[in-house]
């Protein structure tokens, strides 16, 4: 006979720990996949997790894949410490990026250094309004957040599709499904020549540190922190549920926003049909690999932005299929969960009795 | 036939505690024994390890004189000893017969015949055919002992089993505990109170952190010198004056309160009407489930009620939330004290940042001020003997006793008006519960009000002013506590009617 049982206290290092054991296991069980594909596993994850970030292009690389990825799970864990379950980033991202994109295809022909902020400021409204969808139908109509926020992705990605084909679809682009190249004045500066690392990394640290701020020294943190671990003393407290809901999802929607208008007026230049590989989505990986800790999370979302290099070396040196990356991604959340369980309960395995059978 | 049971040298030891210290008693039939002790005594332990739930790391039990092994519950059913527990393991959708024909091997037909007379010979009157969830608690017991008496056992072992009933199934459930005794089975009765050890059982072994202190014979023993046994420390009983509030001024007046649940498990309140002067305690008893909760949230603002009023020191507060009642100076403390008062995972001082309000200064324009909390939270742990001075330490490592004396600590120590506590003591030890007792006597003193709502009869009886009863959603009189006797209390909480 089995049995778990909770185990009563857990230590904080090791909890921090096992993200990095969890990241190990990932290592070793991507060996054995890269084995059983018929690859040598050290030459593999070498090409998958050192080659990418072997010089300063991949290492700018790194941070231009990781700055979404981080902006993106800071938002998240707002939500998710607080008990909501905001599986829409991804959609929020997308429809963050359509209001930026308009913003910055209204400017086409402008120039100026307000441009750049505008279009930033809609962009993360345009996220914020979009996760207020889920957040409001939430409190007022007890719907479940997980399933509305998911669908809303579906309904971005439709938008998106629809305003790229039609009637934002660059006149000059023969019939393409993308619009006008961005003006100057609407692109993320670049920092340093002939890499593509921009601005929008000071936008994403910026936001590490006011989630840091929010979560550990505001009232507004705490009531967060409660409400995720009980809901019923949140109630006997008088938090104000229905308020506070609105406004993680809102913090979450405009980190997501923020990151959709970041990869459009910053590596990508316009509006296409896929201005995000899934960033939203991964996030919950990042934030959950982190610990829902603004720093955690930094760690995290180096760490699985280097899963979607690695896939792109590995597509080109090993011919494998890119969508490795989400086979790493998923072994990392995997591993994490698995290890959790080991780190929360203990399991005792008991003799068999013969009067049980 | 006579049944002996004997313990000898049992000792069961959990890590940082010893359950059961060389523990040696015998029991004959014909008597009742009292396994008398206050929570965590090593009472349940010991009753685990005679019904085979537990496995002693030493010792033995003889069962008529001969070793026997009881690894499992079954080891316990095949040696004639039966066990009731404080909770029912009873499938409440399924018919009090089918709950019985489950765990028996005899046929349908067979069984009805031997329920019908054991039915019959202890005046029993329960119909076999309905859902047990339609039964009083008193009835689910009774199905439970008939489930035990289908085995003819040897041995009836009774774990706390007055915890649910009235005072009226009480004396019910002692009349026939005391038929089968003289039926010759063997009888050991584990309780924490005193008036039930005096009036209902033969002999008394007292336990007190795992040994036996004391067995004797109960005609020898008196209710004060059992409870020094138990408790180890001469107590000084403490009661309170009951004073008159004619002409006090009113703090607190609900009028026509209705509230009416969606939740099919929830109790729905019917026309409750009260009202509260200036240094009185007003006490609720009720049986667990009769509206307490509902009730204790309405006051505390956890549910909003439409359309009623609450007034509180002349103020309508019915639509406020808890913040914003406790800035009209009123606290509360929750019944769930584990996992509602407080956050087991968060730290002292960050559970008693729970208790905030403008006034406290807590939170300055919204940042956290954690040097004023921390030195507030000192300040509760010392006056209140909390016992720890590290308000960095995580709440789930405070026992009962001392999580409640911060839970009480952190709702008074903004003087407020008017406490209203649900349950404040239970479960906790005799220390722990003269504390409490002896902290909301001094409030009442200091002419602030306070609603006890508690399902202990005792308690209500020594603390409170006037008392009223909640059953099935609905208030009885309020009446002046002198006038008032655990009889009349039980009657009302039974749903009977008195005068």
């Amino acid at each position: 006979m089995i049995r778990v049982e909770k185990r009563n206290d857990v230590s904080r290092s090791i909890y921090f720990l096992t993200p990095v054991l969890a990241i190990f296991l990932t290592l070793f069980g991507g060996g054995i996949i890269f084995f059983i594909l018929g690859f040598n596993p050290i030459e593999a994850l070498k090409f998958f997790f050192i080659t990418p970030i072997s010089d300063l292009y991949g290492l700018s690389e790194l941070l231009v894949k990781a700055t979404p990825l981080c902006l993106i799970a800071i938002g998240l864990s707002f939500c998710f410490k607080s008990n909501n379950w905001n599986i829409g980033a991804e959609g929020q991202l997308i429809f963050g990026g359509i209001v930026g994109g308009g913003v910055a295809l209204l400017f086409y022909n402008h120039d100026g250094f307000y441009v750049l902020p505008i279009i930033i400021l809609s962009g993360a409204i345009g996220g914020m309004l979009f996760a207020m969808i889920p957040a409001i139908l939430k409190t007022y109509f007890n719907t479940n957040e997980i399933l509305v926020s998911l669908m809303l992705v579906y309904v971005a990605k439709l938008l998106l599709d629809f305003l790229v084909v039609g009637p934002w679809s660059n006149p000059e682009g023969f019939n393409f499904p993308e619009t006008r190249q961005f003006s100057e004045s609407a692109r993320m500066p670049i920092l340093f020549d002939g890499i593509r690392i921009h601005a929008g990394i000071f936008i994403t640290l910026i936001s590490v540190f006011l989630s840091w701020l929010i979560l550990y020294k505001t009232y507004l943190g705490f009531q967060i922190k409660v409400s995720g671990l009980s809901l019923k003393t949140a109630k006997y407290a008088g938090f104000k549920g229905k308020t506070m809901i609105i406004i993680v999802f809102m913090i979450s929607g405009a980190c997501a926003g923020l990151a959709g208008v970041g990869e459009i007026t910053g590596p990508i230049g316009q509006l296409h049909r896929n201005i995000s590989p899934d960033y939203g989505f991964t996030a919950i990986i990042v934030a959950f690999l982190g610990r829902l800790n603004p720093i955690g999370i930094i760690f995290a979302s180096l760490i699985v932005a280097l899963t979607y290099l690695g896939a792109e070396t590995a597509q080109i040196f090993l011919q494998v299929p890119k969508y490795t990356g989400q086979v790493f991604q998923g072994m990392i959340l995997f591993f994490l969960l698995g290890s959790d369980y080991l780190l929360f309960f203990k399991i005792k395995f008991l003799g068999l009795k013969k009067n049980e059978l | 036939m006579n049944t002996k049971l004997k313990v000898s040298e049992i000792s069961k030891i959990y890590p940082g505690c010893i359950a059961n210290d060389k523990i040696s008693l015998e029991f004959g039939s014909g008597k009742i024994y009292a396994l008398l002790g206050e929570n965590g005594a090593g009472k349940s332990t010991l009753v685990k390890i005679l019904s085979g739930v537990v496995k002693p790391d030493e010792g033995e039990v003889f069962l008529n004189d001969e070793s026997i092994k009881l690894n499992s519950p079954l080891d316990a059913k095949k040696n004639n000893i039966g066990m009731v527990f404080q909770h029912f393991n009873l499938f409440e959708t399924l018919s009090v017969f089918e709950n019985l024909s489950i765990d028996s091997d005899k046929k349908d037909k067979d069984l009805r015949v031997i329920v019908k007379d054991i039915l019959k010979k202890y005046s029993f009157k329960i119909d076999l055919d309905i859902p047990v969830l339609n039964l009083s608690a008193g009835q689910k017991q009774k199905v439970e002992i008939i489930r035990c008496l289908i085995r003819n056992p040897k041995i009836l072992i009774m774990d706390e089993p007055t915890s649910v009933l009235t005072e009226q199934e009480t004396d019910d459930l002692f009349f026939s505990l005391k038929q089968f005794s003289k039926d010759g089975i063997l009888i050991i009765y584990i309780t924490h109170k005193l008036k039930e050890v005096l009036s209902l059982c033969d002999e008394v072994a007292v336990m007190r952190k795992g040994k036996v202190v004391s067995v004797s014979n109960t005609i020898d023993e008196k209710i004060e010198s059992l409870a020094n046994k138990m408790v180890g420390e001469n107590l000084n009983t403490i009661k309170k004056k009951i004073n008159n509030f004619k002409n006090s001024e009113e703090i607190l007046k609900i009028s026509n309160l209705n509230f009416k649940s969606d939740d099919p498990y929830e109790t729905n309140l019917n026309n409750l009407n009260l009202s509260l002067k200036k240094g009185e305690c007003l006490g609720i008893a009720g049986i667990s489930g009769n509206g307490q909760n509902e009730l204790f949230q309405i006051l505390s603002g956890e549910i909003i009620t439409e359309g009623t009023s609450i007034m509180f020191r002349n103020k309508e507060i019915g639509k406020l939330n808890p913040r914003e009642r406790r800035e009209y100076l009123m606290a509360f403390s929750p019944e769930d004290r584990i996992s509602q008062a407080a956050v087991p995972e968060l730290k002292i001082y960050e559970n008693v940042a729970l208790n905030n309000f403008k006034s406290s200064n807590f939170f300055e324009k919204g940042l956290v001020n954690e040097k004023k909390i921390k030195e507030h939270s000192k300040k509760i742990l010392s006056n209140f003997s909390v016992n720890t001075n590290n308000v960095e330490l995580k709440s789930q490592f405070l026992s009962g006793g001392n999580l409640q004396k911060l839970i009480i600590g952190r709702e008074l120590i903004t003087s407020p008006e008017l406490l209203v506590c649900f349950n404040p003591t239970w479960g906790l030890d005799v220390g722990a519960i003269n504390y409490i007792h002896e902290t909301l006597i001094q409030i009442n003193e200091q002419g602030k009000s306070s609603i006890l709502i508690s399902t202990d009869n005792d308690e209500l009886l020594k603390l409170s002013d006037r008392i009223c009863v909640i059953y099935k959603g609905k208030l009885s009189k309020i009446m002046n506590a002198n006038t008032v006797t655990a009889e009349k209390l039980g009657i009302l909480m039974g749903g009977g009617s008195i005068d």
